[in-house]
């Protein structure tokens, strides 16, 4: 009996698959690293309503941690119990920006990298009264005074992105950091500055509606809502910058929930649904596999590292 | 468009939604740590499953609601629901300690119901003319907003002349808003290691802790409730209200709207600054403080007139007018509305059906005000024994919830200890708490401004807008200062 007994431990011991062929048997937390409302948060909100086709017995629910550029919410995803019920979003820069500042109790090895969902690529926008058209106007005002741009914070997507654009031209702006986009738009609207990096989703409508002007989007290709907008390499200043949003899971979750995670993940990205949901709340999709994303990342924070190395906050 | 809109509104589905909305937004509003901006965006998802409309009418309603709810606790047990309800608990909790908590309730009531018609019409007919002005508020005049702000300061000492303490105070509130992230440089202060203080003391969790924590403190000395002699019941029914209420409700609704409509700033700010001005403008200034319904009827104008003035921004050019309006922003996104003036053209139907239903959910929570506000202030009568542990325990609940961080459990009690000793020590809670609210915003304004002057100071005063507001804080300013000298010079001359 007894040895029966111990045959059993070991082999439960030596496939703990077996154990979790029910997953998910209980609620799986998906920590959003932002205040509920936020473009983070829906993104969460539609994928559980996307993944709900595919695990239709799965329970999700969202913890909202916001506040500290996302630092606390991505701690606790690092920190969570790894049994494959806690997930959590991160979004970029400031995942790895928090780890180039060496604030943050989390590596980027922290994580199993599931995939990532969304993205919001970088722009560059003026006042609509600004006599500034396009980008060559642009590098010209700012070569001849300095002109004040607003940026998220430093550390932010938006603050590499006018790095990267100082770097390639050789400008340099009277960087203004803002308490988030709503600052951002009042004061482009309001004519206070001369330009501001921001994210497109965040001023596409007012440029739509003439009130101001989106001069150059810093992506590879143009966007579909707003095809007037040139690239800024088509105007001849490669930088690109995008502004990423993706989910992760505890490192040292099991490999065969992990799998299975990545899976959902795979299939909601390129779920019909989902994509038409993203389109009418102005949310851009980036599909991304783990390897593809991890690599992403590491190349981001390879180059941020070198923002930092310059001049550190 | 506008009958259209009505025709919408008007059916069982809509008018159900606007209630529901409204009496949960009460609820939420008056307990401290839920806050109007997490219950809209709770509501998000919800409103995957519902008519757009529907939803908004939702979201609306818990806006309104919340922002009264507010102040049911705030003059009751003297712990505001909301920040922008810390005014009315100045004069409100004094009020129920005289047993006329009824008529504190049904003061604040009618004021919120005047505040959010007024902001509700005002977005109806010139949202899109308002939206310009909104525009014109750079860095320089939020800085000198929050001077305006602070400048309430001057004005909560002078009648205690404890000028030096109250100045001392919200200095002490500016030194607390130091710690954090710095605005500019991205630099940590006084953060110890701990990430939950990289965004700063949160101000929910300090405002439970001074007022609701320190309030049950010292209650616990007392046998009965809060009421002191004989609780009179029938007083707390049916005392009419007080005459001479009209005008600062309608300044509270002007300046609140106002307050309202500039992106970024809160009702908080709306709520002290119209009580300031009222105050200044008071026939019995001298009451103030001590229980005066006129302060009462000013902040909380304040801070209803917020609502339809924070949704005007957000209407019409998609800047949230504060936190609340962005997460409803959130909420107009998902369902494909983007702000703009297609929302007044080609989704006018469901956007002017969402205005009016502003003026729905302010008629209900008058109704269910004026009708419970009796019951309400029975609460006023309940034994210490049970008052104390259930008023600590959403306490300490509340400020939890805020963030869902156990530093700020620790905050609310460090605060709740220290108030105690700065209250029997003559300094001004009410003092301290301005100073931390409005240090951020003074410190961001005045650094982004100065980056935006290239480092010049010309900036706060070349602007037509920023020297209308320092005429505003000088005239709050310099009047108590003169009355203060003068009856220095009369002691010293009697003396």
């Amino acid at each position: 009996m007894r040895k029966i007994m111990l045959l059993l431990i070991v082999l439960a011991l030596a496939f703990p698959g077996t154990a979790l062929a029910a997953y998910p048997e209980k609620p799986i937390t998906i920590i959003v690293p932002s205040k509920a409302g936020g473009s983070t948060d829906t993104t969460a909100r539609l994928f559980i309503k996307a993944a709900k086709k595919y695990w239709p017995k799965a329970e999700f629910v969202i913890k909202n941690i916001g506040g500290s550029g996302g630092q606390k919410g991505f701690e606790e995803i690092a920190r969570a119990r790894p049994d494959g019920y806690t997930i959590g979003m991160i979004f970029t820069t400031q995942v790895v920006a928090h780890i180039v500042a060496k604030r943050a109790r989390y590596t980027l090895d922290s994580f199993h990298i599931m995939g990532n969902a969304m993205q919001d690529p970088l722009i560059i926008a003026v006042p609509a009264k600004s006599p500034i058209k396009n980008l060559k106007d642009f590098v010209q005002a700012a070569k001849a005074k300095s002109l004040t741009a607003a940026v998220n914070g430093i550390g932010s997507d938006d603050f590499i992105a006018a790095k990267k654009f100082e770097l390639l031209t050789g400008v340099k702006f009277n960087l203004m950091p803002t308490r988030g986009s709503t600052e951002q738009k009042a004061m482009i609207l309001g004519g206070h500055i001369d330009a501001s990096f921001m994210n497109l989703s965040q001023l596409q409508a007012q440029h739509k509606a003439g009130k101001a002007r989106i001069i150059a989007i810093l992506a590879d290709k143009r966007s579909e809502i707003l095809p007037d907008v040139k690239t800024a390499a088509e105007q001849g200043y490669p930088v690109s910058m995008t502004a990423t949003r993706g989910f992760v899971a505890p490192a040292k979750v099991d490999k065969k929930i992990l799998a299975k995670l990545d899976d959902l993940v795979q299939k909601v990205n390129h779920d019909a649904d989902f994509a038409a949901a993203c389109d009418k709340g102005v949310l851009f999709r980036l599909p991304m596999t783990g390897p593809e994303y991890r690599q992403y990342l590491e190349q981001l924070q390879a180059e941020v590292q070198k923002f930092y190395d310059q001049n550190p906050w | 468009m506008i009958l259209q809109a009505l025709h919408e509104l008007l059916t069982p589905v809509s008018l159900l939604a606007i209630f529901i909305g409204t009496t949960s937004g009460i609820i939420v509003g008056g307990m401290p740590g839920l806050t109007a901006t997490m219950a809209v965006a709770l509501l998000i998802p919800v409103t995957f499953a519902l008519q757009p409309l529907t939803g908004l009418l939702l979201m609306g309603g818990v806006y309104c609601g919340a922002m009264y709810g507010g102040s049911i606790p705030a003059i009751l047990l003297r712990t505001p629901g909301t920040p922008a309800a810390v005014a009315t608990a100045l004069e409100g909790y004094p009020l129920t300690q005289q047993g006329r908590g009824g008529l504190a309730l049904k003061v604040s009531v009618v004021a919120s119901f005047a505040g959010g018609m007024f902001s509700a019409f005002i977005l109806l007919l010139t949202a899109p003319l308002l939206a310009t002005f909104a525009l014109k508020f750079g860095p320089p005049e939020y800085f000198l907003l929050a001077l305006l702000g602070l400048a309430g300061i001057v004005s909560m000492a002078e009648d205690e002349s404890r000028l030096v303490k109250a100045l001392i105070s919200g200095l002490l509130g500016l030194v607390m808003a130091v710690v954090g992230t710095d605005p500019i440089s991205g630099m940590l202060r006084y953060t110890m290691g701990i990430t939950d203080l990289y965004d700063g003391i949160a101000f929910m969790p300090a405002l439970i802790g001074m007022f609701s924590i320190s309030q049950m403190l010292e209650l616990t000395g007392e046998a009965g409730g809060i009421v002191t002699g004989e609780p009179q019941l029938d007083r707390l029914k049916r005392e009419p209200l007080p005459p001479g209420i009209g005008k600062p409700i309608a300044l509270g609704s002007i300046v609140g709207t106002i307050i309202g409509i500039l992106p970024g700033e809160g009702a908080t700010i709306a709520a002290f600054v119209s009580y300031n001005i009222a105050r200044r403008r008071s026939k019995k200034p001298e009451l103030f403080g001590k229980g005066n319904p006129e302060g009462i009827a000013a902040a909380e104008a304040g801070n209803n007139g917020c609502v339809g003035g924070s949704l005007v921004p957000t209407l019409t050019l998609g800047i949230p007018g504060n936190s609340v309006a962005a997460a409803l922003l959130g909420g107009l996104l998902i369902h494909g509305l983007i702000p703009g003036p297609e929302l007044f053209t080609r989704y006018g139907v469901t956007t002017y059906a969402f205005i009016l239903s502003l003026f729905i959910a302010n008629v209900i929570f008058l109704l269910l005000g004026l009708f419970m506000a009796p019951y309400f202030a029975r609460i006023s009568l309940t034994p210490t024994a049970l008052l104390i542990p259930v008023v600590c325990l959403f306490s300490v609940l509340g400020s939890y919830a805020m963030n869902n961080s156990i530093v700020d459990i620790f905050i609310a009690l460090i605060c709740g200890l220290a108030a105690i000793v700065l209250q029997k020590t003559g300094f001004s809670l009410g003092a301290l708490i301005l100073g931390l609210i409005l240090g951020p915003i003074a410190e961001t304004g005045f650094a982004q401004a100065l980056i935006m002057g290239h480092g010049s100071y010309a900036i706060f005063f070349n602007r037509p807008q920023a020297v209308i507001l320092w005429l505003i804080i000088l005239l709050l300013l310099v009047p108590p200062l003169v009355q203060i000298y003068q009856r220095r010079r009369r002691r010293s001359d009697t003396a």
